[in-house]
């Protein structure tokens, strides 16, 4: 598959716009369909696209394993943390209230953050599962 | 109304087929594949029933990403699945009572949508009026996960993770047979 013009380049093309559109359903959760789950599926679904075309080698440089380990702890940290801050803030755990200024700009973050945490976790779990089935083989045959 | 019914019908027949053609199949990749194109149409479903965050999750998490894992994971097995099933009449016998069962009991299931089923008397109301005040966002959706319900969400997410944890545990080799037959990069690429 690596050699295969049409792939290589369509890949190129379309990484970028895919990891956007992650972006957007992630962040955009507020207001139309989407959240952290999809978004983070979206978003790792680019990445395996990249590893599929031009290897799981290439793919490892451009995402190394240890950052995508770290991030996929990271990922449950902020969601949990955002319950401990506002516990510490004086509130219950996971009460965002007294996360902003007001009530709902305090939800606002709240939600925010917890998304970002649950994109985090999902998408670099879906990474990592996908590495570790593709590079098996690899450890199995030597 | 007509047009509804006509559509719900449309993407039964099609879930309907595709599940007898998964029953047939003996080749992995061909239920894989099934399997995704069953998840495309269990979401048009759930966009009919207007569920679009469910429709977007079931689109991406399961006609998109499981089949992807399930294909990487296939290179691992059998290409056939065997013909092991001694006797079909059993299990053909506990899916025929199972089915009647749960078909008997939809007929005490309150319509779809009907105002005064017990799901919507009684919290949802409560969401739906504060999700407006109380926290300002437009889709329900986000609220009563990321909000009202951020216990279970994060309790999700740790399933997520300790899922992920867990397979990467079981699909590392030996550390200290793979120390003999690797190079030492490899070993940290693959930690």
């Amino acid at each position: 598959m690596h050699n295969n013009p049409i792939l290589r380049i369509s890949t190129k093309i379309l990484f970028a716009p895919i990891i956007l559109f992650g972006l957007y359903v992630q962040f955009h959760g507020d207001f139309g369909p989407g959240g952290g789950f999809q978004a983070g599926v979206i978003v790792a679904s680019a990445f395996i696209l990249y590893s599929l075309v031009f290897g799981i080698e290439a793919g490892k440089k451009l995402f190394p394993s240890n950052i995508n380990l770290i991030l996929l702890a990271l990922g449950g940290i902020i969601y949990g943390g955002v319950g401990i801050v506002s516990m510490l803030l004086g509130d219950e755990f996971l009460a965002y209230n007294i996360l902003g200024s007001s009530p709902q700009s305090g939800q606002h973050i709240g939600i925010l953050l917890v998304e970002f945490g649950v994109g985090l976790t999902v998408s670099n779990v879906m990474i990592a599962l996908f590495n570790a089935f593709a590079s098996y083989d690899k450890i199995k045959e030597k | 109304m007509i047009s509804e019914l006509l559509i719900n019908a449309f993407l039964v027949t099609i879930m309907l087929s595709i599940a007898i053609a998964l029953i047939r199949t003996r080749t992995v990749i061909f239920t894989v594949i099934l399997t995704s194109a069953y998840s495309l149409v269990a979401a048009l479903m759930f966009i009919t029933l207007d569920a679009v965050d469910v429709a977007f999750t079931e689109a991406s998490v399961g006609a998109g990403i499981s089949t992807i894992l399930f294909l990487a994971a296939m290179a691992y097995l059998p290409k056939k699945e065997e013909e092991s099933i001694s006797s079909e009449f059993v299990p053909a016998l506990s899916c025929i009572i199972l089915g009647g069962i749960l078909i008997w009991c939809s007929y005490d299931l309150p319509e779809i949508g009907q105002l005064t089923a017990p799901i919507h008397q009684h919290i949802a109301p409560e969401y739906i009026k504060g999700s407006k005040e109380d926290i300002g966002i437009p889709n329900i959706v986000t609220s009563v996960l990321a909000s009202y319900r951020g216990y279970d969400t994060f309790g999700e997410t740790i399933v997520v993770f300790t899922a992920g944890v867990a397979v990467l545990a079981l699909l590392q080799k030996n550390p200290a047979k793979k120390n003999k037959s690797q190079p030492k990069q490899k070993i940290r690429e693959n930690a």
